[in-house]
């Protein structure tokens, strides 16, 4: 018998009305993402690759409910969660948590770092009292490599790797189920992207943690996936494993995109 | 003769009464129909040396402390402004990263290129609009005929880089610097444009600086490669023998943090730390608080380029040995 | 940042502005000391000493009633401040939270929104008067006449700015972190308003003087009785030609308090985040 998904989506699809270009011009409707189904089991990680405006980020923000959608379903633990209103949602935001791409722009600067931090848990009632959160903050902060001490600095103070951190930190703070990654490693240069997805990587196995991750760069997704998705144009065109993806593409699209990544040569790789 | 040869450059930024170097004795030099890679991630010194050979540090914060930049035989820090701007945008020219933002939104694209071209050449209206519908041919616009008179926002950001290329390939200049041209792009697109980069080169004869943080880019499109570390050209060579014989631990250390698609590691060879801010300041070799080789000369003295191989140099102690 | 590298930061190389900070400093020790720096009671009649030139023992010259205009001036200081601060917290409550609750959502927006958008059809000082009819002259009333008026603006710019954070990252990541709307608009995008707050209340106290002045002056405003710069320009203006010096200080005074506040407020405008001097420097 099958193994019942932890996510299963079936048929999603969420619309935008467009901008009207002109004075008395109609809106139009954009199918940002349109039809589309996945699932994700427990422990394994999902990577939703495209360019950019194909919708992969859409997908993401619906799941999390910042957007609303047009159909489908999407079962988490079996329950639609589509159809909940935000008050009836937000306790099962502590288990799909979200990590977002620009590591500037995510933290909110007035805050310091454990006010960020200590904020989930006392939403989901996971501290009693800023001491026992102050605990679980220095933690969780050891947990990705900063020291507990930075909790009293503000988002400024820190470089976009250190800022990353943080907004994982946030994220595992809570202990999800499911964590979708919005292009989580992207912003970053290429010596600290290694070191947060490694991090990201070894928390997500420590924590048999179910991930979506979106992301428009296929050797990160080779480097983390178990699955990978293609979306084109607000549908997904192929859907396999990872070493099926890379090895043996069926999709054109799939096969265009994996031909354009300019390949570094490798003579030298193990040092 | 090289076309264009830097020596020594230095930059700083003044902040609060100090002077903090971003780009310290730097050189390098650029031969006619040759592509220079210079690769480096944020903060590394490599978008401000392309400014300063463009001469657009003028009149900022930044400031050229010394060095001079030789172009076609002409020092060109010595050049009075309007010698300067007779140059910019004619024998050299420069593509920048945002699409979206380095195009005048107001103005059809066809003005923007006749615009270069009646600055620098006595050319009649009609002249320069024909010119200007061979340039969006030779970049590979499609139906030139009526996207002449499109505004920026009616292209797509692919077409919109390539209409930039058009604008500084007008004059058909000797040298292009191009600026992360293709890091706001999607890599389907980026092959295009890096490949018309690229054919454009071979037609033209053009010699391209192109400053990257993908060392993927550079090794497919350069002769040449200069790796930037905190403002010093730290390893330089050819492609080739950059790729074979590289020894500089950040380089290396760089290649192994990519995600390639063609391996499957479980980790990623991460360089550990971060790189420190420019107020910070660090002795002797800059890259010693986060490299695995370190010993203690790296913590006293600066080390120099030396020469490992022929058309190979490495600025480290322990260079050929490590 | 601590408030000293603040302030330094405001006025490093704004001499013009520190030396407005430093008038503003004296005004406001004006208003608090008032009944010890004057010399006489602001209501206590002379009427040997009427119109007397300035000098000893009246300063700043007398009054048509023989009143010392220089205490009246000092208290008038005080008059000026209740106004001022008065003004600029009306303003800013009203004002700010019509502002921000419009942005945040969207269809009370499109209503009250609308209702700004009819008062701000209104020259300034038209609506002040239309509603100064309405209500008894009292310093309450004027503060409170004021401080609508100045409402408008500040809702406008609040609510184009809270538009914009509302679609900040970090906002979408306190939802995602399961935060309500109290702790959306109050900890997460007030604070970020601090800075445009301030440069917005100093300009609002700047203008609060003009039009309350303006008000005084055609005897809308203050009541009579009241000690205010304005008053003393509206009682004492057919004595241009015998006593211009009734005229000169109250009006030197109103002139320099408010170049002084804009002066400040320029330059807090100019040494705030980047990303919000377009939106307030319109006004």
């Amino acid at each position: 018998m099958e193994q019942q998904a932890l996510l299963q989506v079936n048929h999603l699809s969420t619309h935008f009305r467009s901008n009207p270009t002109g004075l008395f011009r109609r809106a139009g409707l954009i199918k940002a993402v349109d039809d589309i189904s996945f699932f994700i089991n427990r422990g394994e990680v999902l990577s939703l690759v495209g360019e950019s405006g194909c919708g992969k980020t859409t997908v993401g923000r619906t799941l999390t409910k910042l957007q609303p959608s047009s159909g489908g379903e999407a079962l988490f633990h079996g329950r639609d969660i589509l159809p909940l209103s935000q008050s009836v949602f937000r306790p099962l935001r502590r288990e799909i948590q979200m990590i977002f791409q620009d590591p500037f722009a995510s933290l909110n600067p007035r805050l310091t770092i454990e006010q960020t931090l200590a904020e989930p848990l006392f939403i989901h009632k996971l501290a009693a009292d800023s001491n026992q959160a102050r605990q679980q903050v220095a933690d969780i902060l050891e947990q990705v490599g900063l020291d507990a001490s930075v909790m009293k600095r503000h988002p400024h103070e820190f470089s976009g790797g250190q800022r990353q951190r943080i907004g994982i930190a946030r994220v595992m703070i809570v202990k999800p189920k499911l964590i979708i990654a919005d292009e989580a490693v992207s912003a970053l240069d290429v010596s600290i992207q290694a070191q947060v997805l490694n991090l990201l990587k070894q928390l997500q196995q420590e924590h048999r943690l179910s991930m979506l991750f979106i992301s428009h760069d296929l050797g990160v997704v080779r480097h983390i996936s178990d699955r990978v998705a293609v979306m084109y144009r607000g549908k997904i065109v192929e859907t396999a494993s990872k070493p099926e993806i890379f090895s043996n593409p069926q999709h054109a699209y799939t096969k265009k995109l994996l031909a354009a990544i300019p390949r570094v040569p490798t003579l030298q790789r193990a040092s | 003769m090289a076309l264009l040869e830097i020596n020594n450059l230095s930059i700083a930024v003044a902040s609060q009464g100090q002077l903090l170097p971003v780009v310290t004795d730097c050189s390098f030099s650029v031969a006619a129909h040759e592509t220079l890679g210079v690769v480096g991630e944020s903060g590394c010194g490599k978008s401000l040396t392309a400014l300063a050979i463009m001469g657009l540090l003028e009149g900022s914060q930044v400031n050229i402390t010394s060095g001079s930049i030789v172009f076609d035989g002409r020092d060109l820090l010595q050049l009075r402004p309007a010698q300067r701007r007779a140059i910019m945008g004619n024998q050299m020219a420069m593509v920048f990263q945002e699409p979206m933002t380095s195009l005048n939104p107001v103005y059809r694209i066809g003005e923007q290129i006749t615009e270069v071209l009646q600055q620098h050449r006595k050319i009649t209206h009609r002249e320069s609009r024909q010119r200007a519908l061979e340039l969006l041919d030779l970049v590979k616009i499609p139906h030139p005929q009526d996207r002449i008179d499109s505004y920026p926002h009616q292209l797509s950001g692919g077409q919109r880089q390539r209409v930039m290329i058009a604008i500084a390939m007008a004059c058909e200049p000797a040298l292009l610097i191009a600026d992360e041209p293709t890091t706001a792009l999607d890599v389907t697109v980026q092959k295009e444009v890096l490949d018309l980069m690229l054919d454009l080169q071979t037609r033209t004869g053009t010699s391209i600086i192109l400053i990257s943080h993908d060392l993927g880019v550079i090794a497919e499109t350069c002769d040449e490669v200069a790796v930037m570390y905190r403002g010093r050209i730290i390893e330089k060579a050819t492609t080739a023998s950059l790729f074979a014989n590289m020894a500089h631990p950040y380089t290396r250390g760089l290649l192994a943090s990519i995600p390639t698609i063609d391996t499957d590691n479980d980790w990623l060879q991460a360089i550990p730390g971060r790189v420190p801010g420019i107020d910070e300041k660090v002795n002797g070799c800059p890259f010693h608080p986060r490299c695995a080789h370190t010993e203690t000369p790296c913590t006293q003295t600066a080390p120099r380029l030396i020469d490992t191989h022929p058309h190979h140099a490495v600025r480290c102690h322990f260079a050929g040995e490590i | 940042m601590t408030l000293r590298t603040t302030i330094a930061a405001v006025f490093r190389g704004r001499k013009l502005a520190a030396l407005g900070a430093v008038w503003l400093c004296i005004i406001t020790v004006a208003a608090i000391g008032a009944q010890f720096i004057a010399p006489f009671d602001p209501l206590e009649i002379d009427p040997i000493a009427r119109l007397s030139e300035p000098g000893l023992p009246y300063l700043f010259g007398t009054d048509h009633f023989g009143r010392d205009t220089f205490s009246r001036a000092v208290y008038g200081a005080r008059m000026a401040l209740i106004i001022g601060i008065g003004s600029v917290l009306v303003a800013l409550i009203c004002g700010g939270l019509i502002g921000l609750l419009s942005a945040y959502f969207s269809t009370l927006g499109h209503f009250l929104m609308r209702i700004i958008d009819v008062l701000m059809a209104f020259p300034a000082l038209l609506l002040a008067l239309v509603l100064m009819t309405l209500l008894e002259r009292s310093v309450i009333n004027t503060v409170i006449v004021i401080g609508i008026v100045y409402a408008t603006t500040t809702a406008r710019i609040f609510f184009g700015m809270t538009l914009k954070l509302k679609n900040e990252v970090f906002i979408d990541a306190a939802r995602c972190s399961g935060a309500g709307h109290g702790s959306i608009l109050f900890r997460h995008i007030l604070p970020n308003l601090w800075s445009p707050l301030l440069v917005q209340a100093s300009f609002i106290f700047a203008f609060a003087q003009l039009q309350a002045a303006a008000l005084d002056f055609l005897g809308l405003g203050l009541p009579p009785e009241v000690a205010s710069w304005g008053n003393m320009l509206a009682e004492e203006k057919i004595y241009i030609t015998r006593a211009p010096w009734l005229l000169m200080f109250p009006g030197a005074l109103i002139i320099l308090s408010v170049f002084s506040m804009n002066l400040v407020g320029d330059a807090m405008r100019d040494s705030i985040d980047p990303r919000f001097k377009n939106d307030i420097a319109g006004i």
